[in-house]
Protein backbone atom coordinates (compact mmCIF):
# COMPACT_ATOMS: atom_id res chain seq x y z
CA UNK A 1 0.00 0.00 0.00
CA UNK A 2 0.98 3.23 -0.99
CA UNK A 3 0.10 7.32 0.85
CA UNK A 4 0.87 10.15 -0.27
CA UNK A 5 -0.54 12.74 2.34
CA UNK A 6 -0.49 16.31 1.31
CA UNK A 7 3.04 16.15 -0.11
CA UNK A 8 4.70 19.86 -1.12
CA UNK A 9 7.67 20.85 -2.93
CA UNK A 10 8.60 24.16 -4.22
CA UNK A 11 11.90 24.56 -6.28
CA UNK A 12 13.85 27.63 -6.37
CA UNK A 13 11.87 28.81 -3.30
CA UNK A 14 11.95 32.77 -3.16
CA UNK A 15 13.46 33.40 -6.54
CA UNK A 16 11.63 34.48 -9.67
CA UNK A 17 11.91 30.90 -11.35
CA UNK A 18 9.87 29.55 -8.22
CA UNK A 19 7.94 26.77 -9.35
CA UNK A 20 5.62 24.69 -7.28
CA UNK A 21 6.60 20.85 -8.32
CA UNK A 22 4.20 19.34 -5.52
CA UNK A 23 1.28 20.94 -4.13
CA UNK A 24 -0.75 19.41 -1.65
CA UNK A 25 -0.65 15.92 -3.80
CA UNK A 26 -3.03 13.35 -2.26
CA UNK A 27 -2.74 10.22 -3.53
CA UNK A 28 -3.35 6.36 -2.11
CA UNK A 29 -2.75 2.70 -4.00
CA UNK A 30 -4.37 -0.06 -2.39
CA UNK A 31 -2.07 -3.27 -2.29
CA UNK A 32 -1.99 -4.75 -5.41
CA UNK A 33 -3.66 -1.90 -6.90
CA UNK A 34 -2.59 -0.65 -10.42
CA UNK A 35 -2.28 3.07 -11.39
CA UNK A 36 -1.96 4.55 -14.02
CA UNK A 37 -0.43 8.56 -14.20
CA UNK A 38 -0.85 10.96 -16.53
CA UNK A 39 -0.21 14.23 -17.25
CA UNK A 40 1.11 16.98 -19.04
CA UNK A 41 5.17 17.95 -18.80
CA UNK A 42 5.79 19.70 -15.58
CA UNK A 43 2.39 18.37 -14.02
CA UNK A 44 4.37 16.71 -10.85
CA UNK A 45 4.47 13.32 -12.28
CA UNK A 46 8.71 12.64 -12.42
CA UNK A 47 8.54 15.03 -9.08
CA UNK A 48 5.79 12.19 -7.57
CA UNK A 49 8.08 9.18 -8.52
CA UNK A 50 11.29 11.16 -6.93
CA UNK A 51 9.52 11.95 -3.81
CA UNK A 52 8.07 8.24 -3.20
CA UNK A 53 11.72 6.76 -4.40
CA UNK A 54 13.82 9.21 -2.33
CA UNK A 55 15.70 10.97 -4.81
CA UNK A 56 13.47 14.34 -3.77
CA UNK A 57 13.22 15.57 -0.44
CA UNK A 58 9.46 16.93 0.17
CA UNK A 59 9.04 20.56 1.77
CA UNK A 60 5.95 18.90 4.09
CA UNK A 61 3.90 15.98 3.97
CA UNK A 62 4.30 12.24 4.03
CA UNK A 63 4.84 9.36 2.03
CA UNK A 64 3.71 6.16 3.37
CA UNK A 65 4.68 2.35 2.27
CA UNK A 66 2.54 -0.39 3.87
CA UNK A 67 1.78 1.55 6.93
CA UNK A 68 5.44 2.92 7.51
CA UNK A 69 6.56 6.58 7.44
CA UNK A 70 9.44 6.46 4.88
CA UNK A 71 9.25 10.57 4.24
CA UNK A 72 12.84 10.43 5.87
CA UNK A 73 14.44 7.44 4.54
CA UNK A 74 17.50 7.71 2.26
CA UNK A 75 17.31 6.17 -1.14
CA UNK A 76 18.94 3.26 -0.50
CA UNK A 77 17.08 2.16 2.63
CA UNK A 78 13.78 2.80 0.86
CA UNK A 79 15.16 0.31 -1.89
CA UNK A 80 14.82 -2.52 0.63
CA UNK A 81 11.15 -1.65 -0.58
CA UNK A 82 10.43 -0.09 -4.06
CA UNK A 83 11.87 -0.82 -6.82
CA UNK A 84 11.95 1.51 -9.75
CA UNK A 85 12.56 1.33 -13.69
CA UNK A 86 13.74 4.55 -15.34
CA UNK A 87 12.64 5.76 -18.60
CA UNK A 88 16.51 5.62 -19.77
CA UNK A 89 17.47 2.58 -20.10
CA UNK A 90 21.03 3.78 -19.18
CA UNK A 91 19.87 4.59 -15.56
CA UNK A 92 18.71 1.48 -14.50
CA UNK A 93 21.65 -0.72 -14.96
CA UNK A 94 25.07 -0.64 -14.62
CA UNK A 95 26.83 -0.75 -18.31
CA UNK A 96 29.92 -1.83 -17.53
CA UNK A 97 28.96 -4.66 -15.60
CA UNK A 98 27.73 -8.30 -16.73
CA UNK A 99 24.39 -8.85 -17.24
CA UNK A 100 24.51 -11.50 -14.17
CA UNK A 101 25.92 -8.75 -11.78
CA UNK A 102 23.54 -6.70 -12.87
CA UNK A 103 21.00 -9.15 -11.73
CA UNK A 104 23.07 -9.90 -8.72
CA UNK A 105 23.26 -6.30 -7.57
CA UNK A 106 19.00 -6.21 -8.00
CA UNK A 107 18.98 -9.83 -5.98
CA UNK A 108 20.82 -7.91 -3.00
CA UNK A 109 18.29 -4.57 -3.18
CA UNK A 110 16.47 -6.01 -0.38
CA UNK A 111 19.33 -8.50 1.25
CA UNK A 112 22.25 -7.81 3.42
CA UNK A 113 25.08 -7.88 1.54
CA UNK A 114 28.05 -10.15 2.40
CA UNK A 115 31.81 -11.67 2.24
CA UNK A 116 30.25 -14.41 0.09
CA UNK A 117 30.82 -15.10 -3.29
CA UNK A 118 28.62 -12.92 -5.44
CA UNK A 119 27.58 -14.99 -8.37
CA UNK A 120 27.28 -18.53 -7.55
CA UNK A 121 26.12 -21.41 -10.06
CA UNK A 122 23.32 -21.68 -8.11
CA UNK A 123 22.08 -17.90 -8.61
CA UNK A 124 23.60 -18.58 -12.66
CA UNK A 125 20.75 -20.38 -12.75
CA UNK A 126 17.75 -18.65 -11.18
CA UNK A 127 18.73 -15.61 -13.62
CA UNK A 128 19.10 -17.92 -16.31
CA UNK A 129 15.30 -19.09 -15.77
CA UNK A 130 13.91 -15.89 -14.83
CA UNK A 131 15.86 -14.30 -18.19
CA UNK A 132 14.82 -16.80 -20.39
CA UNK A 133 11.02 -15.72 -19.83
CA UNK A 134 11.41 -12.98 -22.06
CA UNK A 135 12.32 -14.89 -24.77
CA UNK A 136 15.33 -12.27 -25.79
CA UNK A 137 18.25 -14.49 -25.60
CA UNK A 138 19.36 -12.61 -22.56
CA UNK A 139 20.22 -15.90 -20.73
CA UNK A 140 23.05 -17.05 -23.05
CA UNK A 141 24.42 -13.75 -22.62
CA UNK A 142 25.01 -13.68 -18.55
CA UNK A 143 28.00 -12.89 -19.29
CA UNK A 144 27.62 -9.89 -21.52
CA UNK A 145 29.04 -6.47 -20.26
CA UNK A 146 25.26 -4.60 -20.63
CA UNK A 147 26.76 -1.70 -22.68
CA UNK A 148 26.54 -4.25 -25.62
CA UNK A 149 22.97 -4.90 -25.46
CA UNK A 150 20.02 -2.87 -26.98
CA UNK A 151 18.15 -0.22 -25.68
CA UNK A 152 14.96 -2.69 -25.11
CA UNK A 153 17.12 -5.47 -24.28
CA UNK A 154 18.95 -3.09 -21.34
CA UNK A 155 15.71 -1.64 -20.66
CA UNK A 156 13.78 -5.78 -20.39
CA UNK A 157 16.65 -6.24 -18.13
CA UNK A 158 15.86 -3.51 -16.09
CA UNK A 159 12.42 -4.65 -15.79
CA UNK A 160 12.81 -8.16 -14.41
CA UNK A 161 15.67 -6.98 -12.01
CA UNK A 162 12.67 -4.79 -10.49
CA UNK A 163 10.08 -7.28 -10.47
CA UNK A 164 12.69 -9.87 -9.28
CA UNK A 165 12.56 -9.39 -5.55
CA UNK A 166 8.84 -8.94 -5.48
CA UNK A 167 9.29 -5.63 -4.13
CA UNK A 168 6.16 -3.98 -2.03
CA UNK A 169 5.68 -1.37 -4.16
CA UNK A 170 6.85 -0.82 -8.12
CA UNK A 171 7.38 2.53 -9.90
CA UNK A 172 7.59 2.73 -13.59
CA UNK A 173 9.22 5.87 -14.46
CA UNK A 174 7.71 6.13 -18.84
CA UNK A 175 9.55 2.99 -19.13
CA UNK A 176 8.49 2.48 -22.45
CA UNK A 177 9.11 5.64 -24.14
CA UNK A 178 12.62 5.59 -25.48
CA UNK A 179 11.90 2.42 -27.33
CA UNK A 180 10.68 1.74 -30.53
CA UNK A 181 7.28 0.32 -30.92
CA UNK A 182 7.85 -3.16 -31.31
CA UNK A 183 10.26 -3.64 -28.57
CA UNK A 184 7.84 -1.19 -25.81
CA UNK A 185 5.17 -3.51 -26.88
CA UNK A 186 7.39 -6.46 -25.93
CA UNK A 187 8.49 -4.96 -22.53
CA UNK A 188 4.75 -3.39 -22.03
CA UNK A 189 3.59 -7.35 -22.58
CA UNK A 190 6.26 -8.39 -20.09
CA UNK A 191 5.17 -5.73 -17.39
CA UNK A 192 1.72 -6.32 -17.66
CA UNK A 193 2.81 -10.65 -16.85
CA UNK A 194 4.83 -10.03 -14.34
CA UNK A 195 2.63 -7.10 -12.43
CA UNK A 196 -0.58 -9.69 -12.68
CA UNK A 197 1.42 -12.77 -11.40
CA UNK A 198 2.96 -11.24 -8.35
CA UNK A 199 0.25 -8.90 -7.49
CA UNK A 200 2.49 -6.04 -7.41
CA UNK A 201 1.47 -2.47 -5.96
CA UNK A 202 2.57 -0.17 -9.30
CA UNK A 203 2.45 3.44 -9.94
CA UNK A 204 3.18 3.87 -13.91
CA UNK A 205 3.71 7.23 -15.17
CA UNK A 206 3.30 7.19 -19.24
CA UNK A 207 2.72 10.02 -21.81
CA UNK A 208 0.80 6.89 -23.76
CA UNK A 209 -3.12 7.35 -24.03
CA UNK A 210 -3.69 3.90 -24.92
CA UNK A 211 -1.73 2.62 -22.41
CA UNK A 212 -3.76 4.37 -19.69
CA UNK A 213 -6.92 3.29 -20.92
CA UNK A 214 -5.93 -0.61 -21.43
CA UNK A 215 -3.79 -0.95 -18.56
CA UNK A 216 -4.51 -0.92 -14.52
CA UNK A 217 -7.10 -0.77 -12.24
CA UNK A 218 -7.18 3.15 -11.75
CA UNK A 219 -5.98 6.20 -13.82
CA UNK A 220 -4.80 8.96 -12.30
CA UNK A 221 -4.54 12.50 -13.86
CA UNK A 222 -1.48 15.20 -12.57
CA UNK A 223 -2.07 18.67 -12.72
CA UNK A 224 -0.03 21.48 -11.79
CA UNK A 225 1.28 19.43 -8.47
CA UNK A 226 -1.72 18.00 -7.15
CA UNK A 227 -4.45 15.00 -8.77
CA UNK A 228 -6.64 16.61 -10.90
CA UNK A 229 -8.78 13.56 -12.04
CA UNK A 230 -9.00 9.87 -10.90
CA UNK A 231 -11.26 7.29 -12.48
CA UNK A 232 -11.52 3.79 -11.36
CA UNK A 233 -13.78 0.91 -11.15
CA UNK A 234 -16.23 0.55 -13.77
CA UNK A 235 -15.79 4.06 -14.91
CA UNK A 236 -12.14 3.12 -16.17
CA UNK A 237 -13.19 0.48 -18.42
CA UNK A 238 -15.47 2.94 -19.86
CA UNK A 239 -13.01 5.49 -20.20
CA UNK A 240 -11.42 5.45 -23.90
CA UNK A 241 -8.80 7.62 -25.35
CA UNK A 242 -10.70 10.99 -26.47
CA UNK A 243 -12.22 11.40 -23.09
CA UNK A 244 -8.52 11.27 -21.04
CA UNK A 245 -7.04 13.62 -23.76
CA UNK A 246 -10.64 15.99 -22.94
CA UNK A 247 -9.35 16.55 -19.58
CA UNK A 248 -5.76 18.10 -20.34
CA UNK A 249 -5.85 21.85 -20.27
CA UNK A 250 -3.37 21.89 -22.85
CA UNK A 251 -3.32 19.46 -25.81
CA UNK A 252 0.15 18.37 -27.26
CA UNK A 253 0.66 16.53 -30.33
CA UNK A 254 2.61 14.02 -29.05
CA UNK A 255 -0.84 12.95 -26.93
CA UNK A 256 -2.81 12.73 -30.55
CA UNK A 257 0.35 11.24 -32.32
CA UNK A 258 0.13 8.40 -28.98
CA UNK A 259 -3.41 7.63 -28.74
CA UNK B 1 77.90 -0.36 -31.39
CA UNK B 2 79.58 -0.04 -28.63
CA UNK B 3 77.73 2.79 -26.72
CA UNK B 4 74.48 0.34 -27.37
CA UNK B 5 76.54 -2.10 -25.67
CA UNK B 6 77.29 -0.35 -22.59
CA UNK B 7 73.53 0.80 -22.42
CA UNK B 8 72.70 -2.70 -22.65
CA UNK B 9 75.27 -3.44 -20.00
CA UNK B 10 74.13 -0.97 -17.29
CA UNK B 11 70.26 -1.57 -17.60
CA UNK B 12 70.55 -5.05 -17.32
CA UNK B 13 72.66 -4.73 -14.41
CA UNK B 14 69.65 -2.29 -12.82
CA UNK B 15 67.12 -4.66 -13.70
CA UNK B 16 66.98 -6.27 -10.12
CA UNK B 17 67.00 -2.72 -7.95
CA UNK B 18 64.38 -1.51 -10.42
CA UNK B 19 61.91 -4.33 -10.25
CA UNK B 20 62.34 -4.00 -6.26
CA UNK B 21 61.48 -0.58 -6.77
CA UNK B 22 58.58 -1.52 -8.83
CA UNK B 23 57.19 -3.77 -6.75
CA UNK B 24 56.90 -1.64 -4.17
CA UNK B 25 55.31 1.12 -6.28
CA UNK B 26 52.99 -0.92 -7.44
CA UNK B 27 50.86 -0.41 -4.44
CA UNK B 28 50.54 3.15 -5.37
CA UNK B 29 49.69 2.42 -8.63
CA UNK B 30 47.01 0.08 -6.92
CA UNK B 31 45.77 3.40 -5.15
CA UNK B 32 45.38 4.96 -8.41
CA UNK B 33 43.38 2.21 -10.34
CA UNK B 34 41.12 1.56 -7.65
CA UNK B 35 39.30 4.98 -7.40
CA UNK B 36 39.96 5.87 -10.96
CA UNK B 37 38.53 2.29 -12.52
CA UNK B 38 36.47 1.10 -9.91
CA UNK B 39 34.72 4.12 -8.13
CA UNK B 40 34.53 6.29 -11.26
CA UNK B 41 36.70 9.06 -8.52
CA UNK B 42 39.73 10.47 -10.31
CA UNK B 43 41.58 11.22 -7.12
CA UNK B 44 44.94 12.93 -6.36
CA UNK B 45 45.00 12.08 -2.91
CA UNK B 46 48.00 9.17 -3.67
CA UNK B 47 50.02 11.97 -4.46
CA UNK B 48 49.99 13.02 -0.55
CA UNK B 49 49.26 9.92 1.01
CA UNK B 50 52.15 8.15 -0.76
CA UNK B 51 54.78 10.19 1.66
CA UNK B 52 52.54 10.34 4.33
CA UNK B 53 53.08 6.48 5.01
CA UNK B 54 56.53 7.06 4.28
CA UNK B 55 56.43 9.99 7.17
CA UNK B 56 54.29 8.05 9.39
CA UNK B 57 56.04 4.42 8.86
CA UNK B 58 59.52 6.35 9.37
CA UNK B 59 58.86 8.17 12.59
CA UNK B 60 57.99 4.74 13.93
CA UNK B 61 60.92 3.37 13.18
CA UNK B 62 62.69 5.99 14.39
CA UNK B 63 61.41 5.39 17.79
CA UNK B 64 61.86 1.73 17.71
CA UNK B 65 58.75 0.37 16.41
CA UNK B 66 58.64 -2.83 14.82
CA UNK B 67 58.84 -2.92 10.87
CA UNK B 68 55.33 -4.07 10.43
CA UNK B 69 53.58 -2.43 12.84
CA UNK B 70 54.94 0.83 11.54
CA UNK B 71 53.49 -0.44 8.18
CA UNK B 72 49.92 -0.96 9.83
CA UNK B 73 49.98 2.62 11.21
CA UNK B 74 51.19 3.78 7.88
CA UNK B 75 48.27 2.14 6.22
CA UNK B 76 45.56 3.47 8.52
CA UNK B 77 46.83 6.58 8.47
CA UNK B 78 46.43 6.64 4.21
CA UNK B 79 43.39 5.18 4.61
CA UNK B 80 42.21 8.28 6.79
CA UNK B 81 43.53 10.89 4.19
CA UNK B 82 41.25 8.50 1.67
CA UNK B 83 38.28 8.89 3.21
CA UNK B 84 39.23 12.53 3.60
CA UNK B 85 38.99 13.54 -0.03
CA UNK B 86 35.24 11.30 -0.34
CA UNK B 87 34.38 12.63 2.08
CA UNK B 88 34.91 16.63 1.23
CA UNK B 89 34.00 15.11 -2.40
CA UNK B 90 30.93 14.25 -1.38
CA UNK B 91 29.53 16.69 1.87
CA UNK B 92 30.09 19.94 -0.37
CA UNK B 93 30.20 18.56 -3.89
CA UNK B 94 34.04 19.68 -4.66
CA UNK B 95 35.00 18.16 -7.64
CA UNK B 96 37.03 14.70 -6.79
CA UNK B 97 39.92 16.20 -8.12
CA UNK B 98 39.77 19.52 -6.68
CA UNK B 99 39.43 17.43 -3.03
CA UNK B 100 42.13 15.48 -3.92
CA UNK B 101 44.65 18.47 -4.61
CA UNK B 102 43.23 20.32 -1.06
CA UNK B 103 43.86 17.07 0.35
CA UNK B 104 47.61 16.49 -0.99
CA UNK B 105 48.18 20.38 -0.07
CA UNK B 106 47.14 19.96 3.57
CA UNK B 107 49.03 16.68 3.30
CA UNK B 108 51.96 18.34 2.77
CA UNK B 109 52.63 20.49 6.13
CA UNK B 110 51.01 17.20 8.04
CA UNK B 111 53.91 15.26 6.60
CA UNK B 112 55.97 17.12 7.85
CA UNK B 113 54.54 18.03 11.57
CA UNK B 114 55.05 14.64 11.52
CA UNK B 115 58.22 14.18 11.15
CA UNK B 116 58.92 16.99 12.14
CA UNK B 117 61.55 18.27 9.80
CA UNK B 118 61.80 17.61 5.88
CA UNK B 119 63.92 14.46 5.57
CA UNK B 120 64.57 11.27 8.30
CA UNK B 121 67.29 8.48 8.01
CA UNK B 122 66.31 5.22 9.41
CA UNK B 123 69.29 3.49 7.64
CA UNK B 124 70.07 0.20 9.72
CA UNK B 125 66.72 -0.11 11.40
CA UNK B 126 64.95 -3.41 10.82
CA UNK B 127 63.15 -3.92 7.80
CA UNK B 128 60.28 -6.29 6.81
CA UNK B 129 63.17 -7.02 3.85
CA UNK B 130 65.07 -8.66 6.43
CA UNK B 131 62.73 -11.39 7.29
CA UNK B 132 63.09 -12.85 3.68
CA UNK B 133 64.16 -16.54 4.38
CA UNK B 134 67.91 -17.50 3.28
CA UNK B 135 68.32 -14.77 1.35
CA UNK B 136 71.16 -12.08 2.67
CA UNK B 137 69.18 -8.50 3.85
CA UNK B 138 69.59 -5.34 1.94
CA UNK B 139 69.98 -7.09 -1.23
CA UNK B 140 67.36 -6.46 -3.88
CA UNK B 141 66.63 -10.40 -3.89
CA UNK B 142 65.13 -9.94 -0.85
CA UNK B 143 63.21 -6.87 -1.10
CA UNK B 144 61.91 -8.70 -4.24
CA UNK B 145 60.57 -11.33 -2.66
CA UNK B 146 59.26 -10.01 -0.01
CA UNK B 147 57.05 -7.15 -2.18
CA UNK B 148 56.19 -9.86 -4.35
CA UNK B 149 54.95 -11.94 -1.51
CA UNK B 150 52.75 -8.86 -0.32
CA UNK B 151 51.67 -8.03 -3.88
CA UNK B 152 50.84 -11.47 -4.50
CA UNK B 153 48.66 -11.40 -1.31
CA UNK B 154 47.21 -8.33 -2.20
CA UNK B 155 46.09 -9.04 -5.85
CA UNK B 156 44.50 -12.37 -4.38
CA UNK B 157 42.36 -10.81 -1.78
CA UNK B 158 41.07 -8.04 -3.95
CA UNK B 159 40.51 -10.36 -6.22
CA UNK B 160 38.55 -12.50 -3.89
CA UNK B 161 36.90 -9.45 -2.26
CA UNK B 162 35.56 -7.65 -5.78
CA UNK B 163 33.80 -11.00 -6.59
CA UNK B 164 31.75 -11.24 -3.11
CA UNK B 165 28.42 -9.48 -2.90
CA UNK B 166 30.20 -6.61 -1.16
CA UNK B 167 32.68 -6.33 -3.33
CA UNK B 168 30.06 -5.85 -6.67
CA UNK B 169 28.20 -3.41 -4.71
CA UNK B 170 30.72 -1.58 -4.81
CA UNK B 171 32.19 -1.97 -8.14
CA UNK B 172 28.03 -0.77 -8.99
CA UNK B 173 28.73 2.62 -7.38
CA UNK B 174 31.22 2.75 -9.72
CA UNK B 175 29.49 1.72 -12.49
CA UNK B 176 26.16 4.10 -12.12
CA UNK B 177 25.52 5.61 -8.65
CA UNK B 178 22.14 6.30 -9.80
CA UNK B 179 21.23 3.03 -10.26
CA UNK B 180 23.84 1.56 -7.32
CA UNK B 181 21.64 3.74 -5.31
CA UNK B 182 18.23 2.45 -6.55
CA UNK B 183 19.43 -1.17 -6.00
CA UNK B 184 19.80 0.16 -1.83
CA UNK B 185 23.49 0.44 -2.29
CA UNK B 186 25.20 2.93 0.35
CA UNK B 187 26.98 5.05 -2.05
CA UNK B 188 28.81 7.15 0.30
CA UNK B 189 29.47 4.38 2.31
CA UNK B 190 31.42 2.79 -0.62
CA UNK B 191 32.76 5.67 -2.00
CA UNK B 192 34.14 6.33 1.26
CA UNK B 193 35.82 2.92 1.98
CA UNK B 194 36.60 2.41 -0.97
CA UNK B 195 38.70 6.00 -1.74
CA UNK B 196 39.97 5.07 1.44
CA UNK B 197 41.14 1.63 0.81
CA UNK B 198 43.25 3.47 -2.18
CA UNK B 199 44.75 5.45 0.39
CA UNK B 200 45.67 3.19 2.34
CA UNK B 201 47.85 0.78 -0.55
CA UNK B 202 49.01 4.23 -1.21
CA UNK B 203 50.87 4.73 1.97
CA UNK B 204 51.39 1.40 2.36
CA UNK B 205 53.72 1.87 -1.13
CA UNK B 206 55.25 4.94 0.65
CA UNK B 207 56.11 2.93 3.86
CA UNK B 208 57.64 -0.27 1.84
CA UNK B 209 59.72 2.87 -0.10
CA UNK B 210 60.97 4.10 3.06
CA UNK B 211 62.21 0.88 4.49
CA UNK B 212 63.61 -0.25 1.12
CA UNK B 213 65.69 3.03 0.85
CA UNK B 214 66.20 3.93 4.23
CA UNK B 215 65.17 7.21 4.47
CA UNK B 216 61.83 9.28 4.63
CA UNK B 217 61.48 12.91 2.99
CA UNK B 218 58.43 14.83 2.53
CA UNK B 219 58.76 15.24 -1.34
CA UNK B 220 59.37 11.72 -1.85
CA UNK B 221 55.53 11.60 -3.23
CA UNK B 222 56.49 14.49 -6.28
CA UNK B 223 54.77 12.93 -9.20
CA UNK B 224 53.99 9.86 -8.30
CA UNK B 225 50.50 10.24 -9.50
CA UNK B 226 51.40 11.02 -13.39
CA UNK B 227 54.46 7.99 -13.15
CA UNK B 228 51.48 5.85 -11.49
CA UNK B 229 49.04 6.79 -14.10
CA UNK B 230 51.32 5.71 -16.77
CA UNK B 231 51.85 2.50 -15.19
CA UNK B 232 48.40 1.96 -15.26
CA UNK B 233 47.86 2.91 -18.83
CA UNK B 234 50.74 0.60 -19.95
CA UNK B 235 49.73 -2.28 -17.90
CA UNK B 236 46.21 -1.90 -19.15
CA UNK B 237 47.56 -1.78 -22.65
CA UNK B 238 48.91 -4.92 -21.83
CA UNK B 239 46.55 -7.13 -19.70
CA UNK B 240 43.47 -5.37 -20.67
CA UNK B 241 41.04 -4.32 -18.20
CA UNK B 242 37.29 -6.51 -19.14
CA UNK B 243 37.58 -8.36 -16.15
CA UNK B 244 38.03 -8.22 -12.39
CA UNK B 245 40.90 -10.04 -12.62
CA UNK B 246 42.42 -8.21 -15.72
CA UNK B 247 42.02 -4.87 -13.98
CA UNK B 248 43.65 -5.72 -10.83
CA UNK B 249 46.65 -7.27 -12.15
CA UNK B 250 47.15 -4.08 -14.62
CA UNK B 251 48.62 -2.10 -12.01
CA UNK B 252 51.32 -4.67 -10.89
CA UNK B 253 52.07 -5.33 -14.39
CA UNK B 254 51.92 -1.86 -15.69
CA UNK B 255 54.62 -0.84 -12.64
CA UNK B 256 57.30 -3.50 -13.39
CA UNK B 257 57.07 -2.42 -17.03
CA UNK B 258 56.99 1.29 -16.48
CA UNK B 259 60.11 1.26 -14.22
CA UNK B 260 62.18 -0.87 -16.74
CA UNK B 261 61.22 1.70 -19.60
CA UNK B 262 62.69 4.55 -17.58
CA UNK B 263 65.64 3.01 -15.99
CA UNK B 264 66.14 2.10 -19.68
CA UNK B 265 65.88 5.21 -20.93
CA UNK B 266 68.84 6.71 -17.95
CA UNK B 267 70.70 4.03 -19.07
CA UNK B 268 70.22 4.96 -22.74
CA UNK B 269 71.76 8.45 -21.85
CA UNK B 270 68.72 10.66 -20.52
CA UNK B 271 69.27 13.28 -18.54
CA UNK B 272 66.85 13.15 -15.15
CA UNK B 273 65.71 16.03 -15.38
CA UNK B 274 63.94 15.15 -18.25
CA UNK B 275 62.42 12.31 -16.93
CA UNK B 276 59.25 13.94 -15.74
CA UNK B 277 59.03 15.64 -19.04
CA UNK B 278 58.90 12.73 -21.12
CA UNK B 279 56.31 10.46 -18.66
CA UNK B 280 54.01 13.56 -19.05
CA UNK B 281 54.05 13.87 -22.76
CA UNK B 282 53.57 9.82 -22.57
CA UNK B 283 50.76 9.93 -20.40
CA UNK B 284 48.91 13.29 -22.67
CA UNK B 285 49.76 11.16 -25.58
CA UNK B 286 47.55 8.06 -24.24
CA UNK B 287 44.90 10.20 -22.89
CA UNK B 288 45.06 11.96 -26.40
CA UNK B 289 44.87 8.89 -28.25
CA UNK B 290 41.20 7.69 -28.01
CA UNK B 291 40.15 11.52 -29.30
CA UNK B 292 42.97 11.69 -32.09
CA UNK B 293 41.69 8.65 -33.91
CA UNK B 294 38.09 9.16 -33.39
CA UNK B 295 37.32 12.80 -34.22
CA UNK B 296 37.73 14.85 -37.47
CA UNK B 297 37.08 18.08 -37.42
CA UNK B 298 36.78 20.56 -34.37
CA UNK B 299 36.60 18.75 -30.51
CA UNK B 300 33.08 20.64 -28.45
CA UNK B 301 34.00 23.66 -27.03
CA UNK B 302 34.03 21.82 -23.22
CA UNK B 303 34.48 18.30 -22.64
CA UNK B 304 33.82 16.44 -19.35
CA UNK B 305 37.18 15.30 -17.97
CA UNK B 306 38.22 12.07 -19.31
CA UNK B 307 39.30 9.15 -17.69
Amino acid sequence: MLEIRSARKVFYKGQADEKVALDGLNLSLATGEFGVVIGSNGAGKSSMLNAISGALVLDSGQIVINGDDVTATPVHKRAMRLARVFQDPMRGTAASMTVAENMLLAELRSNKRTLRRGLNSRRLATYRERLSLLGLGLENRLDTRVELLSGGQRQSLSLIMAVGGEPELLLLDEHTAALDPRTADIVMQATIRAVEALKLTTLMVTHNMQHAVDFGHKVIMLDAGRVRLEIDGKEKAQTTVPDLIGHFSVKTDRMFLAS
Amino acid sequence: MDILQNTFASFVSLVPVTLAQSLILAFVVLGIMIPFRMLSFPDLTSEGAFPLGGCVCGVLMAAGMSPLAAIAIALVAGFLAGCCTAFIHLRFRIHTLLAGILMMTMLYSINLRIMGRSNLSVFGAPTVFDWAPGLQPGFPASKIVVAGLIALIVFFLLYHFFRTEKGTAVRAVGANPDMAEAQGINVWLATIGGVGLAGAFSAAGGALMVQSQGFADVNMGLGILINGLAALMIGEAIVGKQSVARQLAAPFVGAIVYYQLVSFCLAAGMPPPDLKLATGLFVLAMLALPSLKRSRGPAPARETVRE
